[in-house]
């Protein structure tokens, strides 16, 4: 397989698939593939080094995951996830779809609204909904946050221990497996709700977007409503490392895959929902949240674009290719850890999702 | 049981593959379930997991919306056209 990495971007109209060899210096545009469908999410298999998931969810006979089994020349319309007959919920979309752990090569997991896990274990052709999470018994506390639903659309999955996953809800919280699925406990500690009266519940928190470490065990990280988080799976609560960002808000957040103590966010102002007047930037920690530094060579000086929870990505290069895509259809990368950004794409419709394939 | 004729319009013709279904039923629920079995691919966009109708979805029995007759449950003579119509929504 050739060496590269593709940037898959789901748009509210269709994806886009960007292609680039090993260098991340030219890149070439595929799209749209399911023209007029808003996708909310594409995500790669590494496992396999082939597989593509799609979670299309057109408006007009409903949503559909689609796979492809070559790096997207083609796709097939897998089964739709499904509540049980006679459950309270009714399957309206897809929010996320991820590979299951190295360890369990056919799993897939994938998030749905409203608020729901489901397992796929033939590499995404069916779907079983996880009813000891989607029935748990707090789950009449979760609210629907901004998008006007409840959604599962965080799901970590260890990469130290397949039975270890954490997923995050909005506005529901995070929740914890240990034993692959069978039970689920709330996993907030440390986390804040600022918008309830109880400002630490235990459930109920907007997470925004949560990722674990993709090669290191144990690692998770969250970009949460008001705040943002680091927690160890070995630690009792998630350490706030909000200080000495710009803004106390933002959707896009994603973890160095070479250093757990690396990871990055995008600010946006709360009220309005976009960049700060100094324009879309996107934020580096290396040293687990204590510092915090603007990374913007390269952007568009003052350029109030907003990214989505979904928005960004790293690939797995050295140095790590960083990419964002905002809602005015702008696709941002930059080669080198975030030295400098360049634009590979422009007037794409709104982009929902930014995520990679890295092809060794 | 008459014969009547399924008639699919946007998204719906693209799903099926074709824009005209002939299928023998004595109800609209039943043109639909047959249609379905005709184009398989058509099942899940037009009914959910529970089996109700999807939303933004408009079916008519001549030139009659079936939520001001009797639903699925409206009867079919022979002739008779079941027309499946996206609905207008999003402005």
């Amino acid at each position: 397989m050739k060496k590269g990495v593709v940037v898959m971007v789901g748009t509210r109209k269709g994806a886009y698939l960007l292609r680039s060899n090993g260098e991340r210096d030219k890149w070439s545009e595929e799209g749209p593939l399911f023209p007029g469908e808003p996708v909310y999410h594409l995500s790669f298999d590494p496992r396999d080094g082939e597989s593509l998931f799609a979670a299309c969810n057109q408006t007009w006979g409903g949503p559909k995951v689609q796979v492809s089994r070559d790096l997207g020349k083609t796709w097939t319309v897998a089964s739709n996830p499904a509540f049980p007959k006679g459950h309270r919920n009714t399957f309206r979309r897809t929010w996320h779809i991820e590979p299951g752990h190295g360890k369990t090569p056919n799993v897939m997991w994938a998030g749905v609204a409203p608020a729901g896990l489901f397992k796929s274990s033939d590499r995404g052709m069916t779907w079983e909904p996880v009813l000891s999470l989607i029935d748990h018994p707090t789950s009449d506390q979760w609210q629907p946050g901004g998008a006007g639903e409840t959604a599962l659309h965080s799901i970590g999955v260890d990469a130290g221990d397949p039975n270890r996953i954490v997923i995050a809800i909005s506005a529901g919280g995070a929740y914890i497996t240990t034993d692959g699925g069978a039970s689920w406990r709330p996993w907030n500690e440390g986390t804040r709700a600022e918008f309830q009266p109880n400002p630490e519940p235990e459930v109920g928190q907007c997470v925004h977007h949560l990722v674990s470490h993709p090669a290191k065990g144990g690692v998770f990280f969250q970009r949460n409503h008001n705040r943002v988080y680091f927690r160890n799976a070995d630690e009792q609560r998630w350490i706030d490392r909000q200080e000495g960002l710009p803004t106390n808000f933002g959707f896009a957040g994603a973890i160095d895959p070479h250093d757990p103590d690396t990871a990055y966010v995008i600010p946006l102002d709360e009220r309005v929902r976009l960049a700060p007047k100094d324009g879309i930037a996107v934020w580096r920690t290396t040293d687990r949240g204590k510092t915090w530094k603007r990374l913007d060579k390269g952007l568009p000086e003052g350029a109030q674009a907003e990214v989505m929870r979904e928005g960004m990505a790293t690939d797995r290069r050295d140095p790590v290719g960083i990419y964002f895509g905002t809602v005015n259809g702008e696709v941002w990368a930059s080669a080198d850890g975030g030295k400098r950004f360049e634009r590979i794409a422009a007037y794409l419709p709104p982009i929902l999702s930014v995520s990679t394939a890295t092809l060794e | 049981m008459s014969q009547v004729t399924v008639l699919l319009r946007g998204a719906y013709r693209d799903f099926a593959g074709r824009s005209r279904v002939p299928v023998e039923a004595a109800t609209v629920g039943e043109a639909l379930d047959r249609l379905a079995e005709a184009c398989p691919a058509v099942r899940e966009r037009l009914r959910d997991e529970h089996g109700r109708l999807r939303e933004h979805l408009n079916v008519f029995a001549n030139e009659e919306d079936i939520r001001r007759l009797d639903g699925e449950r409206t009867a079919l003579r022979e002739g008779d056209v079941v027309h499946i119509i996206p609905a207008v929504s999003g402005g």
